[in-house]
């Protein structure tokens, strides 16, 4: 069988599966799968024979991990989901994260409260991993609007970056058995030190193989007019590492607003970043006129990317892991927002098509090519 | 004391498609402990980690909610039915 292209859509009301050619001309959609319950994660594993895998948050009877292993033809639960020990006292609330581990069926998750887990079955068992989830800082964080949570996770060999909103970026050099606190440079507008050690509202952050040390990272932004305490921050938005995340600079000078949810990095040029600007008081696009903005340079200068998108009268906002990039030699670039629309820009942005207009409010895009 | 428990339909697959369970308790609590040892699956559903009853997750004996009796130490007599109900919520 040819590759396909396999979009994973979480939305407020189950996981949709969207199925191309590799010319991206038309998707076919199947589910919603967990119908009616929200998916915030969702992970296309290309290891071996392909697997998707969906978080599955179920109000009533709380949290499920479902596992398709025909492309997202049909779903199973997994044979348990991430679970608190019985004397910690915290009670999952929520799966924001789900990344391949270094094993060939290690699954790891992020989840609310902020804490990771570690599965070695593909997600029928799991761990806590007490390195991060028992750390002195963690009793000490703070939920953000979506909830206390750990949203990102990213492995270069031994390191280990997490992201957590609101606990900042944390490193870990020994494989995620330590954790430290790593955000100097990382600015936070909410509390009176605009550069504290912990407790940033870290967005999204990520990287590029072939760029080992180098890391983007969106942050809450929007502090540019704020006149308390601490005064201006103008720019803390989007940043830049160049040493695995022990120091971060801005790179936010050119656009239109250092509010945004999601990062993504160009799958063959480690110089290229997407981001998807948002005023900071609504979280909708600025002038209500969507755009990708997109960085040849590693963010010295951007580029507005909005051909064939609405230039007026959009009021959607698109959530942290609403973004993601196909690795064709010609890549498309997708996003899912808030009102149920899909949108794909091909050639990395140049020119936008809705692929689907009235799915539920959408919560993450995944892409693989299987 | 004989004490049966109703399962509705979403929650059947987590106890082998079974619709009722019977087990002997002296309160809601203790049935509930006991559904965690039993049908640990199932239980997993109706509470969390920290053995509360799920925020959308409605607690019956017989006709009456257990928060308008005693909560989880409602006391249950031989007889009794639990019925487990999702709330009516969502948007």
């Amino acid at each position: 069988m040819s590759e396909r292209v396999i979009l994973s859509i979480g939305t407020k009301k189950g996981l949709f599966v969207a199925e191309g050619a590799k010319t991206r001309r038309s998707f076919s959609l199947r589910g919603p799968f967990g119908p009616g319950v929200p998916v915030y994660s969702s992970l296309i594993d290309t290891r071996g024979t392909p697997r998707i895998y969906a978080s599955c948050c179920n109000p009533f009877f709380g949290m499920k991990v479902l596992r398709s292993t025909d492309l997202g033809k049909s779903f199973k639960e997994t044979k348990s989901a991430p679970a608190f020990p019985a004397d910690d006292g915290r009670a999952l609330a929520n799966i924001w994260a789900l990344e391949p581990g270094p094993g060939k069926k290690d699954l790891w998750a992020g989840v609310e409260p902020a804490s990771l887990f570690r599965s070695p079955d593909g997600g029928d068992s799991w761990e806590m991993v007490p390195g991060i989830n028992n750390h002195p800082h963690a009793r000490q964080w703070q939920p953000g609007n979506g909830g206390l949570c750990m949203h990102t996770i990213l492995r270069d060999g031994n390191r280990v970056h997490l992201g957590i909103s609101t606990g900042g970026h944390y490193m870990s050099e020994d494989g995620g058995e330590t954790f430290t606190a790593a955000n100097n440079g990382v600015g936070a507008g909410f509390t009176p030190d605009p550069y504290p050690e912990f407790g940033q509202c870290v967005h999204k952050i990520a990287g590029h193989p072939d760029a080992p040390g180098r890391l983007y990272m969106q942050n809450h932004g929007g502090w540019g007019e704020w006149d308390g305490p601490g005064g201006r921050r103008p720019d803390i938005g989007v940043l830049r590492s160049d040493d695995h995340g022990k120091t971060w600079r801005s790179i936010a000078k050119g656009l239109p607003s250092d509010f945004g949810f999601p990062i993504v990095v160009h799958p063959h040029d480690p110089d290229t970043v997407y981001v998807l600007p948002l005023e900071g008081a609504t979280r909708t696009c600025p002038g209500s006129a969507p755009a990708v903005w997109r960085s040849e340079n590693g963010g010295d200068s951007w580029k507005k990317l909005a051909k064939g998108m609405p230039k007026k009268e959009s009021y959607f906002t698109v959530q942290r892991d609403g973004m993601d990039i196909d690795n064709l030699k010609s890549p498309a670039l997708y996003f899912g927002t808030t009102t149920g629309q899909l949108w794909m820009g091909r050639d990395g942005g140049e020119e936008w098509t809705s692929l689907f207009d009235s799915l539920p409010p959408i919560h993450s895009v995944k892409v693989a090519v299987v | 004391m004989d004490i049966t428990i109703f399962v509705p339909g979403p929650l059947r697959p987590y106890c082998g498609g079974a619709s009722e369970l019977f087990l002997s308790a002296p309160s809601v609590r203790a049935a509930l402990e006991e559904l965690g040892r039993s049908q640990p699956a199932l239980y997993a559903n109706v509470c969390d980690e920290t053995g509360a009853v799920r925020r959308h997750i409605n607690i019956f004996v017989n006709t009456s909610h257990m928060r308008d009796r005693d909560g989880l130490d409602t006391t249950l007599a031989s007889g009794d039915a639990i019925s487990i109900l999702p709330a009516v919520s969502g948007g």
